[in-house]
C-alpha cells in the first residue's frame, strides 16, 4: 500500500461551548483529488485552518509522510508541504506575474536574478497548461488567472498537498472546466489535491475519493465510484431533502409586468429586450463578464441604463436611482453580502427593517422598535433564520442564514420584481433547497422574479424561462423546455470557443 | 446598539467616578454648584461641538473645519458690531455664514466625493484666513451688555443658556444617534456606505445634513465663545478641533465609523472637564493637563486592542 501523504489521526477542537471537530480522521494519499463536502458548519473551515496551521488541534495528531509533525502557522505549513487556496485569491496587483509566485519564497535569497526568476515561473506555470505571461501585472489578471498564479505560488514551495477551498465559487463554466484540468495536472505530477466545494457535480468530474463531514465528525470516505448524488446530500445533512429544487408544476404566467425594451448602457450592455410576468422566474445565464449584473444595477437605478425603454405595469418609468426603482416595487438581492447586501456588524433586526426604516417612524422620526423587533421576529420564523433571536450580528451567521436575512430585507418591501444576483453563491445544500423554495413560493404568490446564476443546474431547476447573455449582448431566449445544458453553454459561449476577451 | 453601557462605558464611568472621588476629596470647594457650573462654562464650546462631531464620526467622517467655522463666526461678529450693525441681525449673519461654510463642505464632500479629511483640512486653514482678514492684528470688543450677558450670567438661577443648550442638544442628538430613523441611516452610512446605497438609502442626502449641522452649531458656539469672552481675535478658538475629536474618540467612538454611543461622549466629556478642573485646584499647568489627557487618549485606543488581543489570545490557548 502506498504510504500517505497527510494523516489526519482523532483531531478534535473546541471554540468556546462549540466543538467545531470531534474525534476527526482522514487520510490523504499522494497523486490523489480528495474532495470533502459538508454543510456550512459541518466543521471543514476549521479542518482546513488545522491543516495550515491557523489553529492548532486540542487534541489528535497529523502525519506528513508518515512523520508526526505540529503544524504552529500557515508557514510551518508550508515547510511541511502542506498550502491552500482559496476562492478569493490574494496576489498583489502591482506585481507581475513572477514576482507573485515568489512573494513567500525565502529559498531566493537577497538578490534577485530576474531572468531565473522568469524561466522558473514560466517552467512551474507550464504544466498546468495555461498561457499566461509571467512578466504582465497582476492587476488585470482574470480571478481564474489569479488562482493560477496562486497555485504556481505553491507549487515553488514544492508542496505535497494543496488544498482547493470553494475555487471555482466565483468562476465561469469554462474556468471551472480550466481549474479542473489544472487539479488533473497537479495529481499527475503527484500533488495530492484537497477539494472542497458545494457543487456536488465538479466533484463526480474530478475527485477519486470523497469525504463527507457533518457537525464536525466524519461520516464516510469513499471512492468516488461508489457514490451517487444523493447519497451524499443525504450523508452531508443526515437526512433525505425531498429534491434538490422542488419545481411547482408549469406556472401559468401572468399579464406582462414588466417589459424592457433594446436597454442599453453605453459601453457596457446593448439591446437587451424581454418581457418579464407576474409569477414568472426569468433566469439570466452567461459566463463571467456577460454583464448580467450590469443589467440588473440598471433596473434597480444604481447604474441607469443610457438607451431604451422600461415599462412597469403599463406605464413608461425612468429608474435613476435605487430610491426611484424601490418606489416602483424593484427589488434587487446582491450577490455580495459583505459589500453591498448586509451591515455586517449590526444585528438582524436592523438589517432586515433597513429598506423599510420609513414604515416604522413615528410623527417625531422615532423609530417603532416593538414594531421593528414584531418584524425582524416574523422573517426569523418565517424563511427559518437560524439565530436563537434577532438581537445577534449578522456577521456571526452562517453564509445560508445572511442571504435569508437579506431576502427578509427586500420582502418587506413586498416587491413586485425581484432581482436575485447569485441567490445560493457559497451556501450549504440544505440552505440551498430553502432558498429555492422561497423563490419558487414567491412566484406563486405572483412576483415577478429575474435570477443572475452562474450555476447552470439552478438555473434549470429554478427557471421558466433562460435568457442568455454573452459580452453584453442578449443572444437568446429559451423556454424551459428548450433549455438544456449544452444549449445554454453554447450560447454563453459563443460557437468558435475563442480566447478570453482582453479584460 | 441594544445594551445600556457597553463595556467600555462602564470602563468610563468607573474612570468618572474615581476623579470626582478623587477631586472631591483634595478639594473641598469642588462639589460646590458655582464650581459645577464653571468646570462646564470653562468649556462649554467645545462639549457642545462634540455633541455633533460623535454624528460625523459615526458616519465615518470627520469635521477638522469646526474650530475655524468658530473662529470665523466669532470674528464677523466682532467686525460687524464694530461696523456698526446691530448685534441681533450680526447674529442671524453669523448663523448663515456658518451654513454657508457648512454648504461648501457638504457639496465637496457629499456631491463632489472628495474625502472629509481633505476638504475639511483645506476649510480649517481656508476659513481661519478669513477670520485673521476680519480682525486684523487687534482684538475687537464693545459687545452690547445683553450679549456678554447671555455669554456670562446665569439665565434660568445660576445657569447659563450655553450650559442649558448642552443638555438639551444631548438629549436631542442622542435621542436622534440611537432612536431615530435618522440616526439609524448615519450608523449604517458609517458601518457600510455602499450597502446602505444597495439599500435605498440617500447617502448624501445625510452626509448634507450632518455637515450643515456641523457647521451651524460650530458657528452658534463662535458667538457663545464671543459672548463668553467678551471680545474676538483672529485666533480665536484655534485649535480646538483636536479637543473636541479627542473627547469623542475617548468616548468610545470609533474613528472608522458605525460605532459609537451618545453615554460614552458624555461621560469622556465629563472625565475630561472634571480631571482639568481637579489639576487646576491643585494648581497643576495647563501643559501638564494636556499631557495627562494625551496619555488618556492613548490608552482609550490602545486598551481596546490589548483587550481583544488578549481574548484571541486566551481563546486561541483554550
Amino acid at each position: 500500500m502506498t504510504q500517505p501523504v497527510l494523516e489526519l489521526i482523532g483531531l478534535s477542537k473546541s471554540f468556546a461551548a462549540t466543538q467545531a471537530l470531534k474525534d476527526m480522521s482522514l487520510t490523504i494519499l499522494p497523486g490523489e483529488v480528495h474532495a470533502i463536502v459538508g454543510e456550512n458548519g459541518a466543521g471543514k473551515s476549521t479542518l482546513i485552518k488545522i491543516m495550515t496551521g491557523v489553529h492548532q488541534p486540542d487534541t489528535g495528531t497529523i502525519r506528513v509522510e508518515g512523520q508526526s509533525v505540529t503544524l504552529r502557522s500557515t508557514q510551518g505549513a508550508q515547510e511541511a508541504g502542506i498550502a491552500a487556496i482559496y476562492q478569493e485569491p490574494m496576489v498583489f496587483p502591482d506585481l507581475n506575474v513572477a514576482e507573485n509566485i515568489f512573494i513567500s519564497n525565502r529559498a531566493k535569497g537577497r538578490i534577485m536574478r530576474w531572468s531565473e526568476i522568469y524561466a522558473e515561473a514560466e517552467s512551474l506555470i507550464a504544466p498546468l497548461g495555461v498561457k499566461l505571461d509571467v512578466r504582465r501585472a497582476a492587476s488585470g489578471l482574470t480571478l481564474a488567472e489569479q488562482q493560477t498564479v496562486e497555485i504556481a505560488r505553491a507549487l515553488s514551495l514544492k508542496v505535497k498537498v494543496l488544498i482547493m477551498d470553494e475555487p471555482t465559487a466565483s468562476l465561469s463554466a469554462h474556468e471551472v472546466a480550466r481549474l479542473l484540468d489544472i487539479a488533473r495536472a497537479l495529481k499527475a505530477q503527484g500533488v495530492a489535491v484537497i477539494y472542497i466545494s458545494h457543487r456536488l457535480d465538479e466533484i463526480f468530474r474530478i475527485a477519486d475519493r470523497v469525504t463527507v463531514i457533518r457537525d464536525g465528525q466524519h461520516i464516510s470516505t469513499k471512492p468516488v465510484a461508489e457514490v451517487t448524488e444523493d447519497g451524499l446530500v443525504k450523508d452531508m445533512v443526515g437526512r433525505a431533502l425531498e429534491s434538490f429544487a422542488v419545481k411547482t408544476a408549469a406556472n401559468p404566467h401572468g399579464e406582462t409586468l414588466l417589459s424592457v425594451k433594446d436597454l442599453s448602457r453605453a459601453g457596457v450592455f446593448q439591446n437587451i429586450t424581454f418581457d418579464l410576468h407576474k409569477g414568472e422566474v426569468l433566469c439570466l445565464a452567461g459566463l463571467v463578464g456577460a454583464r448580467r449584473t450590469d443589467v440588473a444595477l440598471s433596473l434597480f437605478g444604481i447604474a441607469p441604463a443610457t438607451d431604451g425603454s422600461i415599462t412597469l405595469a403599463g406605464q413608461q418609468v425612468r429608474i435613476a436611482t435605487p430610491q426611484q426603482a424601490m418606489d416602483l416595487g424593484i427589488a434587487y438581492v446582491s450577490e455580495d453580502r459583505r459589500k453591498l447586501g448586509l451591515a455586517m456588524p449590526l444585528p438582524i433586526f436592523a438589517n432586515i427593517s433597513l429598506a423599510s426604516l420609513k414604515k416604522l417612524l413615528n410623527p417625531f422620526g422615532l423609530i417603532d422598535r416593538a414594531a421593528e423587533s414584531a418584524m425582524a421576529e416574523t422573517y426569523r420564523k418565517r424563511l427559518a433564520i437560524r439565530s436563537p433571536d434577532s438581537l445577534i450580528e449578522v456577521g456571526k451567521l452562517s453564509g445560508g442564514n445572511q442571504q435569508k436575512v437579506m431576502l427578509a430585507k427586500w420582502l418587506e418591501t413586498k416587491p413586485r420584481v425581484l432581482i436575485f444576483d447569485e441567490p445560493t453563491r457559497g451556501i450549504d445544500v440544505g440552505a440551498k433547497a430553502e432558498v429555492h423554495a422561497i423563490i419558487r413560493q414567491l412566484a406563486s404568490e405572483g412576483v415577478a422574479i429575474l435570477v443572475i446564476s452562474s450555476d447552470l443546474p439552478e438555473v434549470l431547476a429554478l427557471a421558466d424561462r433562460v435568457l442568455v447573455m454573452r459580452e453584453g449582448r442578449q443572444v437568446g431566449i429559451l423556454p424551459i423546455e428548450e433549455a438544456t445544458q449544452e444549449r445554454v453553454i453554447a450560447l454563453a459561449a459563443g460557437q468558435a470557443t475563442s480566447e478570453r476577451p482582453a479584460a | 446598539m441594544t445594551r445600556f453601557l457597553t463595556p467600555w462605558e462602564t470602563g468610563l464611568l468607573a474612570v468618572f467616578l474615581a476623579t470626582l472621588a478623587l477631586n472631591a476629596s483634595f478639594a473641598p470647594e469642588f462639589l460646590t454648584v458655582q464650581n459645577q457650573i464653571n468646570l462646564f462654562q470653562l468649556h462649554i464650546e467645545k462639549i457642545i461641538v462634540a455633541l455633533v462631531m460623535t454624528l460625523v464620526i459615526v458616519n465615518a467622517e470627520i469635521d477638522l473645519s469646526v474650530a475655524s467655522i468658530m473662529g470665523l463666526s466669532a470674528a464677523l461678529f466682532g467686525y460687524l458690531v464694530n461696523a456698526g450693525t446691530p448685534a441681533g441681525l450680526a447674529i442671524l449673519v453669523c448663523l448663515a455664514a456658518g451654513l454657508v461654510a457648512g454648504a461648501v463642505n457638504a457639496v465637496l464632500i457629499a456631491r463632489v466625493g472628495i474625502p472629509s479629511l481633505v476638504v475639511t483640512l483645506a476649510m480649517l486653514i481656508g476659513f481661519r484666513g478669513l477670520a485673521r482678514v476680519l480682525v486684523k492684528d487687534t482684538s475687537l470688543g464693545n459687545f452690547p451688555t445683553w450679549v456678554t450677558d447671555l455669554g456670562q450670567k446665569g439665565l434660568i438661577g445660576p445657569i447659563p443658556l450655553s450650559l442649558l443648550l448642552f443638555f438639551a442638544l444631548l438629549i436631542l442628538l442622542g435621542m436622534t444617534l440611537h432612536r431615530s430613523g435618522f440616526g439609524r441611516q448615519v450608523i449604517v452610512i458609517g458601518t457600510n456606505a455602499e450597502v446602505a446605497r444597495f439599500s435605498g438609502l440617500n447617502v448624501a442626502k445625510v452626509k448634507t445634513v450632518l455637515f450643515l449641522l456641523s457647521a451651524l452649531i460650530s458657528a452658534l458656539c463662535g458667538l457663545l465663545y464671543a459672548a463668553r469672552l467678551g471680545s474676538v481675535r483672529g485666533d480665536t478658538a484655534l485649535g480646538f478641533e483636536l479637543d473636541i475629536i479627542t473627547m469623542v474618540l475617548l468616548g468610545g467612538v470609533s474613528i472608522f465609523g458605525g460605532k459609537g454611543s451618545m453615554v460614552g461622549v458624555f461621560l469622556s466629556i465629563l472625565i475630561i472637564l472634571n480631571l482639568r478642573n481637579g489639576m487646576g485646584l491643585m494648581n497643576l499647568t495647563g501643559h501638564i493637563q494636556t499631557g495627562v489627557i494625551g496619555v488618556l487618549l492613548i490608552a482609550s485606543v490602545l486598551l481596546p486592542n490589548l483587550l481583544a488581543d488578549f481574548r484571541a489570545r486566551k481563546r486561541k490557548d483554550a
